[in-house]
């Protein structure tokens, strides 16, 4: 099976694709397949020549934390929880998230999430139970990796500018529904960020890896 | 004090940061990667707290007792007593940071029975209480970081302790992006960098937590403690890359172990212990799994797919998902797995080590599990063990002045640069792997002499070939210059569980199988130039006895 890649040195270099030979068996997920290529022996490249390890974030290697999210033949997944018996035909693609900067091969930096949400206040603060009391829908929300798939599909999303997406979407329910003192400055972010600019293609529920309720999220955050 | 440095930010980190910028002090929050990649998300099971409300009679005491009894009295009342004594504020304050604890039918937050202990206290949120403490402190954080009071960097590796004559001014830090070391000066600085997943290879935990701060500072004369003292997991389901822990709740939904013998099932739990021989402690079943020295199966298929799905849904998908196994059809092929390490930094009540300033918090330090760990308890020392520490510093003065490390500085970037020059046949990968495999021979879950010294002498070589090994520049930095640390810790272990001639809590030794009067004490280890000293903290813990808690 043909693994081809698409790779970057450093943040400012020229991405470029490097083909791989892989003859494991395909009960493998893709990040295991990403460390047998880069652990087997020495790493060899398609034309057998030796190049440089393939580099790749993971930590917990079970789908919780979010780490390796990357674009598999085309859609956003994590490597963790992508089997390769599940993939079609006989190559695989792998290529970096698109909608962030690359620091490295498949390691992208994601940090502007985190900054769009800093920089909107969404913090719960003080738990002041809100007339929201769906309680399986705000433990859903509170499990979103931050691991950007919805952002890289989305088609509305760009980085560095002023629509933050899903994730963000779902953190503003999250903190509105667990603080009512704040439903009202949420609610004006939300329309700001999210609201006026979502053209709900709903691709972020699709490729979400906690199956977080997005619509319900944007449902509620509309009801006046 | 005003800038405190501190480094890891799961929940232990976390915890700390938020109550130094509460207590009015500057955090800088250091790590390579956000807080959502923290092993902290990975904890599944609750966080034991004794409310004053309870309703059943449980008492801080009672907690208390069960964690000195559960940890084989290593631990002093009085460090257990900080923990449990303010178990019921820590879990007020997660409620109010917005934490989405499960709730029973009367909307009160929920509780659940855990092992070993005399009352049910353990709560939790679903089966991802880690996953939604972090959310909740993230949140908390980031109000924190919009105030101005802390500074997150990312990208952003430990790499040595800026210490002179026993006080630690602050931290060599190498920044993966621009690719160079920095000097990070503070008032305090606190570790919270996790366990020591790497020295194995495969654990349940995550691969970013490897032990190397410990081994660093270890080699700069900060005190180790208990390092002999690993909980297994008995029951995981192992894949290519890691063993994934398959919750107890399997096991307390009926769950049969069985090996096969002639073609029979063999439940050599229930025929040793009996009826509830599936259900013995976390040492115990792993200990009689390798005991067994065969494949081992888990069964619970006979509880049917309705009932699987409702009570253990989590196990069916993990066993579907990452073995295609249906668990309402066939048994689940289960190994023990290294799982907690109650060893780490030697701290103080407040948190700080050997060094002054030097504080360490969460699992990376030892403190509260002694011998072994009660389930439930993990959560709470991480956030206690930080809130303690930044206590402790806010209320010290500070000190503007302290020593100039660049030269000190410019010669570690110096060994990196130069290391960085060449390409390795043997990179450090290749040495990770060994020491793995050697860790999992030697120190398993049954130890002896022979196998402790097989490891000792294996360690001591890769630790003289470290420096010849050179670096791969493809991969992190980090990872090349932390193996030195990291095989130094190895070495400190194996020397703990060497020198601990006894079996207790989690350290079973087939030449020494009782436990000793002699050995009722933690270790604290030392190293001087290559010379690894053990010796007995001298802290001997013993029962409260409150009769009501047995």
């Amino acid at each position: 099976m043909k693994v081809k890649i698409l790779r970057q040195v450093t943040p400012v270099s020229e991405p470029y694709w490097e083909g791989f030979n892989y003859d494991g068996p395909p009960d493998i997920s893709v990040a295991g397949l990403l460390d047998h290529l880069n652990y087997n022996d020495d790493i060899v490249n398609d034309e057998g020549v030796n190049t440089t390890r393939i580099g790749w974030e993971c930590s917990c290697l079970q789908g919780v934390c979010g780490s390796c999210a990357m674009v598999i033949n085309g859609i956003p997944a994590l490597a963790c929880e992508t089997f390769v018996r599940d993939l079609k035909g006989n190559e695989i693609t792998i290529r970096p998230l698109r909608k962030f900067p690359v620091i490295h091969d498949l390691i992208t930096d994601r940090s502007s999430i985190h900054e769009n949400l800093k920089k909107t206040n969404i913090f719960i603060r003080e738990w002041q139970q809100s007339e929201d009391k769906d309680h399986e829908h705000q433990y859903l929300a509170a499990k979103c990796l931050k691991c950007g798939l919805c952002l890289e599909v989305c088609p509305n999303y760009v980085n560095g500018q002023t629509f933050y997406g899903a994730v963000f979407a779902n953190d503003c329910y999250l903190v509105s529904s667990r603080n009512r003192n704040k439903i009202s400055e949420i609610r004006k972010v939300y329309g700001e960020h999210f609201g006026g600019g979502c053209s709900k293609s709903l691709s972020c529920v699709d490729v979400c890896p906690m199956k977080i309720p997005t619509l319900a999220s944007m449902s509620k955050l509309n009801r006046r | 004090m005003k800038d405190v440095l501190v480094i890891g930010s799961g929940i232990s980190g976390m915890s700390c940061a938020v109550r130094c910028a509460e207590l009015g002090l500057n955090v800088t929050l250091v790590s390579p990667f956000p807080s959502e990649r923290a092993q902290s998300v990975m904890a599944a099971g609750g966080i034991n707290a004794v409310l004053e409300d309870n309703g059943e009679g449980d008492t801080v005491l009672c907690h208390v007792e069960d964690t000195l009894r559960g940890g084989g009295y290593l631990s002093s009342e009085e460090e257990v007593k900080g923990l449990c004594e303010r178990s019921g504020e820590i879990l007020r304050f997660l409620e109010r940071i917005g934490t989405v604890f499960s709730v029973d039918e009367n909307g009160k937050t929920a509780k659940r029975a855990f092992g070993g202990q005399s009352h049910k206290r353990t709560y939790y949120c679903g089966a991802s209480t880690g996953k939604q403490i972090v959310s909740s402190l993230i949140m908390e954080v980031r109000h924190f970081e919009a105030a101005g009071k802390i500074t997150r960097r990312l990208w952003s590796c430990f790499h040595s302790g800026l210490i002179l004559d026993g006080v630690c001014y602050g931290a060599l830090i190498y920044d993966e992006t621009t690719r160079k070391l920095e000097t990070i000066y503070a008032d305090a600085v606190v570790m919270a960098t996790g366990g020591q997943n790497t020295l194995f290879g495969k654990t349940t935990g995550s691969t970013q937590c490897d032990g190397y701060a410990q081994g660093q500072l270890f080699r700069q004369g900060v005190e180790l403690k208990n390092l002999e003292f690993i909980q297994y997991h008995p029951t995981t389901l192992v894949t290519g890359q890691k063993n994934m822990l398959i919750s107890e709740a399997a096991r307390g939904e009926g769950g049969r172990l069985f090996y096969m013998e002639n073609g029979k099932r063999v439940y050599f739990m229930e025929d040793k212990y009996g009826e509830k021989g599936n259900l013995m402690t976390r040492d115990v079943v792993s200990r009689e799994m390798f005991l067994v020295n065969k494949d081992i199966w888990l069964d619970v298929s006979f509880l049917g797919e309705r009932l699987i799905r409702r009570r253990i849904p989590e196990v069916m998908e993990l066993c579907r998902k990452y073995r295609g196994i249906d668990i309402s059809k066939e048994p689940i092929p289960v190994t023990p797995s290294v799982h907690f390490f109650m060893g780490g930094f030697a701290v103080s009540l407040d948190h700080e080590t050997n060094i002054r300033n030097l504080f360490a918090v969460g699992e990376c330090a030892s403190k509260y599990h002694g011998a072994n760990r009660l389930g439930g308890n993990s959560l709470l020392a991480a956030i206690y063990g930080g809130m303690k520490a930044a206590e402790e510093i806010a209320g010290r003065a500070g000190d503007d002045k302290h020593p100039d490390f660049s030269g000190y500085a410019a010669r570690q970037t110096q060994v990196l640069e130069e290391k960085g020059k060449t390409e390795s046949r043997f990179p450090v990968a290749y040495i990770r792997d060994l020491l793995a495999e050697t860790m999992q021979k030697d120190l398993g879950i049954v130890r002896n002499e022979e196998s402790l010294d097989n490891g000792i002498t294996d360690v001591d070589y890769y630790l003289e070939n470290a420096d010849r090994i050179q670096y791969d520049n493809s991969v992190m930095t980090y990872f090349n210059y932390s193996l030195t640390g990291i095989l130094t810790l190895a070495r400190a272990v194996l020397t703990c569980a060497k020198n601990r001639r006894e079996s207790r809590g989690a350290h079973y030794r087939s030449d020494y199988p009782e436990m000793k009067e002699e050995y009722a004490s933690s270790t604290i280890i030392s190293y001087d130039d290559g010379v690894y000293r053990t010796r007995p903290e001298g802290n001997v813990g013993t029962s409260i006895n409150t009769e009501r808690c047995i």
